[in-house]
């Protein structure tokens, strides 16, 4: 890659960094953005943000083409990581992000100075929305979006922002945010990103000590370990691992519309390999519609066989296509009648539970696709990379039964029913712990100023100052 | 008899064991076979062997079913479709009818996991044992005679030896403590002990005062001794060795063994930054600190050769190594990185061919080399799995 230096990890893998590096780059970036993006107008950065987001969109732009040559390294296809950032690329119009600003914050000026809305005139206030001085983003895994969104989020509060990325996993952010200062180079300097291994906790401390405010994706248990060192004044916003599936009832499931349906379930599955907190693991199908559960497996396993056609899942990860294998291999012998032996719910249930029957449908010599149907409605959490449960469920009641001990992971649940039942459903799964409802086939699709995990993106990072008169 | 690998194609159990006696490194001249009759001996053994085993063992005549392999459709051993590791997790895959099942190795896998259990009878043990004592005497006393030439060991005296784990009884369901436990039997001298114990919880844990009370032991004695045990209990020792500033310089002639197995645990060191460390603290040069390369799928193990400065693992002559690939399933050419396959002739009671999920370089010589464990990768966006899991077991952990 042919790139400036201007981040630490421009300078590559050799570079040993030391805890006073990382201080000096935290220093600098409070200074910089003190001398200059604390000075910008909201209505300036956004439509830096847009313009930028335009070029990326340029199918021949520079820095995009140089993304999508990482693709392997993610382990992702090229056009499967091209098109995953066009969807994210479609929300960053100036009206979108001021839609966010709005959404969040109230009025579009917020972040510029003091401002009475409505209800604030009446009780005799004006207030004034602000970011930290200095974000830390602690990113993990290698889809480019949640580190990708968290730098747009940032730039709009007027913070400076540290970004810990993994090795591969920060070469997308890294690349806009160089397209960023390609524009606006003052910008570039209120922005840092490094790699450092785990172990190196004397790195992450300076940068938990330096930040007003800190973000952390990845593991629960990496979370706790990042909590347990952040100081007590620092905000702290995690986003842990997040699990999402599908529901579609007999009714829509018709000989018209099944290509439909499994096209859109298809697209779920294959957008970013179905890596994605928003990816589903198990799709539920509605028993006895005029298609079956397995008529819409068949019809999902056709169009998984076409999309590979032309988005391609790319080279896989030996770990993650040994998982697949297994996998296979284990639902191979349950079609062909192994039972289970070790299912320990099963032996202590006391209710008859009928033989499951598998089958199972998937790419030839590759691990491109695959669909298990499983007649046994407990969820499974997939080995993901475009492997996927279809299970037959009687009643919609039934999911939310069966999915309890994902329930605390869930973040959302795509629905294919009748718009009249739609409301009831929503209303049922918003109290039952999901944080996103959305049509099947908009899984990996939200809405920019969409509330991930259920919480205000833009409003969790704001301190609020409220001035009365 | 009603064991089926005892009373088909005239008993299976002994033609292993023969092949056993024959092919070990202790084999006399008379007994042994040349190369190519190892070669047809080794492939007709398993056509037998996958002949019952595909029968006899409901879940694996499944995945026959299922690949339309049987014992009349199998052009060489290469052919026998391998059971990965994970399928252990779900399925007993055994020929052992429950009343024959007298022991059960369970991998130990992390908190909300299934085990992967391999079931034993009288007979497969029988036929563990006599797999494990030649190969773990070519390995692990190598220098037996050096010992007695330097006059650190008498002639017919036994090594003392040091395992780090908790004894037999306490993890009776630990294949690794089960083979260091018929070494001990075999080959050690009668001081010799298991140093670890289990906690509340269940984990293992290194009895401190007993490990150092029996190593200043030998060390007074200037006798030498050889320590066994996982990656992790080495950890744990050093551990402490450091936080207290102590340093051993352990009898000339020492030796430790290291099996791998940090699944779980916080810390982890490669190969070699463990190995320093034991040269450092222990006194033990690395030409003495060998690996181990096992599962409780499996009932041979592999090692390396420390003293030659080897990292390659190898198996004996009744277990040979298969590279696949991860993409395809197909076997790879020799020198390509893939999922490695063992062919396991003394698994008599499950499956002899078990596809593991670590990685790994297959040679010309039979040997081959570890390129990390295929373990669960990286946090992928911010899914990941929470139960339930399809995931694959790594090779056995305490």
């Amino acid at each position: 890659m042919n790139l400036p230096n201007l981040f630490l990890a421009d300078l590559g893998p050799e570079l040993e960094l030391s805890a006073q590096t990382v201080r000096e780059a935290c220093f600098a970036l409070r200074r910089n953005r003190e001398l200059w993006l604390r000075q910008q107008r909201t209505r300036t950065l956004v439509e830096l943000i847009s313009y930028v987001g335009d070029q990326w969109r340029d199918t021949a732009n520079h820095f995009r083409t140089q993304a999508l040559k990482a693709a392997p390294e993610l382990g992702l296809g090229a056009t499967t990581l091209a098109r995953g950032l066009d969807l994210w690329l479609a929300g960053l119009t100036p009206e979108t992000l001021e839609a966010l600003i709005v959404q969040d914050l109230g009025d579009p000026k917020r972040l510029d100075g003091f401002v009475s809305s409505s209800p604030e005139h009446r009780t005799g206030r004006q207030s004034h929305a602000h970011g930290p001085e200095l974000l830390a983003h602690f990113c993990a895994g290698n889809l480019p979006v949640p580190a990708l969104m968290s730098l747009v989020l940032g730039v709009l509060t007027k913070s400076a922002q540290f970004f810990q990325v993994p090795a591969a996993g920060g070469i997308v952010p890294r690349l806009f945010a160089h397209s960023l200062a390609q524009v606006e180079p003052k910008l570039g300097a209120c922005l840092e990103f490094a790699s450092w291994p785990r172990t190196r906790v004397d790195l992450s401390d300076v940068l938990l000590n330096e930040a007003g405010c800190v973000t952390v994706t990845g593991r629960d248990e990496r979370v706790a370990a990042l909590r347990a060192r952040t100081p007590e004044r620092t905000r702290f916003l995690a986003y842990g691992h997040r699990i999402s599936f599908s529901y579609i009832a007999h009714d829509v499931l018709t000989i018209y519309g099944l290509k439909r349906l499994a096209t859109e379930a298809a697209t779920d599955v294959v957008t970013w390999n179905q890596l994605g907190c928003l990816s589903p693991h198990v799709i539920y199908v509605q028993e006895n519609g005029v298609i079956s559960p397995e008529g819409f497996a068949v019809a999902l396993a056709e169009q998984l066989a076409t999309r590979e056609q032309s988005e391609p899942q790319g080279p896989l990860p030996a770990a993650a296509a040994a998982a697949i294998h297994s996998a296979r291999t284990v639902y191979e012998m349950r079609r062909a009648g192994a039972s289970i032996a070790f299912d320990r719910a099963r032996e202590e249930s006391a209710f008859f539970e009928p033989a499951t029957t598998i089958q199972l449908w998937r790419s030839e010599e590759s691990t491109a696709w695959t669909v298990v149907l499983d007649t046994d409605p407990a969820f499974k959490t997939s080995c993901l990379n475009r492997f996927i449960y279809v299970k037959p469920i009687k009643r919609f009641a039934d999911v939310l039964r069966f999915a309890e001990p994902v329930r605390a992971h869930l973040s959302t649940v795509a629905l294919a029913v009748p718009d009249d039942v739609a409301p009831a459903l929503a209303m049922e799964l918003a109290h039952w712990g999901a944080t996103r409802i959305c049509r099947v086939g908009q899984m990996q699709a939200p809405a920019l100023p969409w509330r991930h995990d259920g919480r205000p993106a833009l409003g969790d990072l704001v301190t609020w100052t409220d001035w009365e008169e | 008899m009603s064991n089926p690998l005892m009373t088909h194609s005239a008993g299976l159990v002994p033609a292993v064991l023969d092949f056993i006696r024959r092919t070990a490194p202790d084999a006399s001249t008379a007994d042994r076979w040349s190369a190519s009759e190892v070669d047809q001996r080794f492939d007709d053994l398993a056509r037998r062997l996958f002949a019952v085993q595909v029968r006899e063992n409901p879940p694996y005549a499944a995945l026959g079913r299922s690949r339309g392999i049987s014992p009349d459709n199998l052009p060489s051993w290469r052919d026998i479709p391998p059971v990965p590791t994970a399928a252990f997790q779900q399925f007993a895959i055994t020929c052992l009818p429950p009343a024959e099942r007298l022991r059960e190795f369970r991998s130990s896998g992390t908190t909300g996991h299934q085990p992967s259990r391999n079931y034993h009878g009288t007979e497969s043990l029988a036929v563990y044992e006599a797999s494990l004592r030649p190969w773990f005497a070519e390995h692990v006393l190598a220098e037996l005679a050096e010992l007695e030439d330097a006059e650190l060991l008498r002639p017919g005296d036994r090594p003392g030896f040091l395992s780090l784990t908790p004894p037999p009884e306490l993890v009776p369901h630990s294949s690794l403590v089960h083979m260091f436990g018929a070494a001990f039997a075999s080959f050690g001298a009668r001081d010799s002990v298991f140093a670890g114990r289990v906690d509340a919880s269940g984990a293992w844990e290194l009895d401190l005062d007993r490990t150092l009370f029996a190593l200043r032991k030998s060390m007074c004695a200037n006798r030498p001794v050889f320590l066994l045990g996982t990656a992790f209990n080495y950890v744990q020792l050093l551990d402490h060795f450091e936080a207290n500033n102590i340093r051993y310089r352990l009898a000339e002639g020492s030796r430790v063994l290291e099996t791998g197995g940090y699944k779980g645990r916080t810390r982890e060191l490669t190969r070699s930054a463990l190995a320093n460390l034991i040269t450092r603290y222990l006194g033990i040069p690395a030409s003495r600190i060998g690996t181990e390369y096992g599962m409780c799928e499996l009932a041979s193990q592999a090692y390396n050769r420390p003293a030659c400065g080897e990292t390659k693992l190898r198996f004996p002559p009744w277990a040979r190594v298969l590279i696949r690939s991860p993409e395809t399933g197909r076997e790879l050419p020799l020198g390509a990185v893939g999922l490695i396959q063992v062919v396991d002739l003394a698994n008599v009671a499950s499956v002899m061919a078990i596809q593991t999920g670590d990685l790994g370089v297959a040679h010309p010589d039979g040997s081959f080399e570890l390129q990390g464990r295929a373990a669960e990768p990286e946090p992928r966006g911010c899914s990941l799995n929470v139960i339930g899991t399809d995931s694959i077991t790594n090779a056995r952990t305490p």
